[in-house]
């Protein structure tokens, strides 16, 4: 491994610990990693109750998701936002480590640290509601999850650029959130939404990432379709991290054009 | 080769006013400056607030494009190979922001020096060397929020050495600090030359810039107006001497009234508590004292002074040199 990469990497778990660190103390972050997901949770279930145990893994995968994009979303695009107030922003991009490294530290933090909101909606239904939940697939879910955790990671990586880019965008996230819970089926079958919507989710990692986990965890599919599932999955990962390697690269151009770095 | 050479560099900036029918308009915040830094040389840039020196800093330190022009640090060109420059070089910006406040220093310092790419070995010796340099030891465990901005301010210092970088630009450095924690950090960076370091440091203290610098560049309205040594600047009001008057509660009329006398070639008003002191320049030494005390007839007045002029003078006729 050469020089640089080996101080690159070193410099992404550097920032993946401080990510981990701030959000220790950000009780915002608990509220978006188990309570949000909780609430979710535990309406879904009072709702589903009906339709049986097969139903259960199903809310708990779905609101787990849940927890994990909206902590993705607020989490790495707050981030972002709390580096340029306290002005070090600037710093992490005149330093010699890529700023995309940085920020994939971070983001494999933050994104890894929620799972504990499918952890904390798997407690809260086998406790609280009784259900005895188990996966059907546990080996290929566990892949699903890996798989999952990366295209997350590339989904982060995707809308980064934004943030760095203008403070504004922060506006948009609220905006931002529960049109992908809908599209990608986290709690309810896209076959449900109007078919026009059906084009979009298929170009949503988090879609067949929800689908993986779904088919893998509560038997209601065939091998045929969880490899589709994480083809898919690897490709838009694949995609979307090239996309945000270019964004990267014009983000900051432009930042360092109009002086959006430092601005308050 | 020079460590920093500037040539006819030029940034300005886009602003939009107005809320329903908004227009762009362009701000010009440096206009064509061109000079050289030597390696070794401790080099100032000094001007009043909004003149430039931090536009051109950042220019310098990668964080902003030039509009025109070209910049170079260790031959290395700011827009076109920033990579190159990054891990050669280090800066401050005066004030208590760029730090994690919820982090002690040391961590501060060890997140910097893994983003700096400094070996951890190299970083676990280099870190308490340089909280003893800043004098910072002690209370190195302690979250940031609770430093002083002086000690955030050698903090900054810390950080920017720790991959001990050839060229440091230094913007204020010393700005809202005490006057202790400044002579402190002062002697920081003339430290730092002595060991043989390029430095550009920007100010508005005269005292500052003519104690540490070899040569220093006078920027004002985004354009070097002056770049000598602090004794050739000096030359540039040899030919003057500074009448100081000592007034309480002088009105702007009346100060109109000592610019408008013959042979003041400017006056500058340094407000203290409840008085005034007037810096009038004139090559007429004390014989200009009597229309001076003329001129300011009904105002209430106390020490008269008459000496020779200081690097701030020049400035002063440099910066406000048009009465």
């Amino acid at each position: 491994m050469n020089r640089e990469l080996r101080g690159n990497l070193r410099a992404a778990v550097a920032a993946g610990e401080m990510a981990l660190r701030s959000n220790v103390m950000d009780s915002f972050v608990l509220f978006g990693l188990l309570v949000q997901p909780l609430v979710i949770a535990v309406l879904a279930l009072w709702m589903l109750q009906d339709r049986g145990d097969n139903y259960a893994i199903y809310v708990v995968v779905g609101s787990g998701l849940t927890g994990l994009w909206s902590t993705l979303l607020f989490v790495s695009g707050n981030g972002i936002t709390a580096e340029r107030w306290t002005g070090t922003l600037e710093w992490l991009t005149s330093v010699p480590t890529p700023l995309t490294w940085i920020i994939l530290g971070k983001t494999v933090a933050n994104v890894t640290q929620s799972l504990i909101s499918m952890v904390a909606a798997y407690v809260l239904a086998s406790l609280l509601f009784g259900y005895p939940l188990s996966v059907s697939q546990p080996i290929l879910f566990l892949v699903s999850i890996v798989l999952m955790l990366l295209s997350f990671v590339a989904f982060g990586m995707l809308i980064a650029p934004a943030f760095v880019l203008n403070p504004d965008v922060q506006r948009w996230q609220n905006a931002m959130e529960f049109p992908v819970y809908i599209l990608a089926g986290f709690l309810f079958p896209i076959a449900l939404l109007p078919g026009w919507t059906t084009p979009i989710s298929y170009l949503l990692a988090p879609y067949w990432a929800a689908r993986a986990l779904h088919i893998t965890s509560s038997l209601q599919g065939g091998t045929t379709e969880i490899l589709a599932s994480w083809g898919m999955l690897l490709v838009l990962t694949g995609v979307y991290f090239l996309i945000a390697r270019r964004l990267f690269r014009l983000t900051l151009r432009r930042a360092r054009q109009d002086a959006t770095l430092g601005v308050q | 080769m020079s460590a920093v050479e500037v040539t006819h560099l030029r940034r300005v900036y886009k602003i939009t006013v107005g809320v329903v029918r908004r227009s762009a308009k362009e701000v010009v915040a440096v206009d064509d400056i061109s000079f050289d830094v030597h390696p070794g040389e401790l080099f100032g840039l000094l001007g009043p607030n909004g003149a430039g020196k931090t536009t051109t800093v950042k220019m310098l330190t990668t964080l902003l494009l030039p509009t025109a022009g070209s910049a170079r640090i260790l031959g290395y060109d700011v827009t076109h190979q920033p990579e190159r420059i990054r891990p050669r070089i280090g800066f401050i910006f005066g004030g208590e922001r760029g730090l994690y406040w919820r982090l002690s220093a040391t961590d501060n310092l060890r997140y910097f020096a893994s983003l700096y790419h400094v070996d951890p070995e190299v970083s676990r010796s280099r870190i308490p060397f340089l909280l003893e340099m800043v004098g910072l030891t002690g209370r190195e465990k302690e979250k940031v929020e609770g430093y002083s901005r002086g000690m955030k301010q050698r903090l900054h210092v810390a950080r920017t050495l720790l991959h001990d970088p050839e060229v440091l630009f230094l913007d204020e450095p010393t700005i809202g600090l005490d006057p202790v924690g400044a002579r402190e950090l002062r002697h920081v960076v003339q430290n730092l030359q002595l060991e043989g370091k390029t430095i550009l440091l920007t100010t508005h203290y005269m005292f500052e810039a003519d104690a540490l610098c070899q040569r220093i560049a006078v920027i004002n309205h985004g354009r070097i107006i002056a770049l000598d040594t602090p004794e050739g600047l000096k030359r540039l009001v040899s030919d003057l001497s500074v009448v100081e008057v000592e007034v309480f509660g002088s009105a702007e009329t009346v100060v109109d009234r000592v610019r408008a006398l013959p042979t003041v070639e400017a006056v500058n008003i340094e407000t203290l508590d409840q008085r005034q002191v007037l810096q009038v320049q004139s090559p007429q030494g004390s014989e200009i004292v009597p229309g001076i005390l003329n001129a300011l007839a009904g105002i209430r007045m106390g020490r008269v002074a008459v000496r020779e002029p200081t690097l701030e003078d020049a400035y002063v006729r440099l910066v406000g040199g048009d009465k």
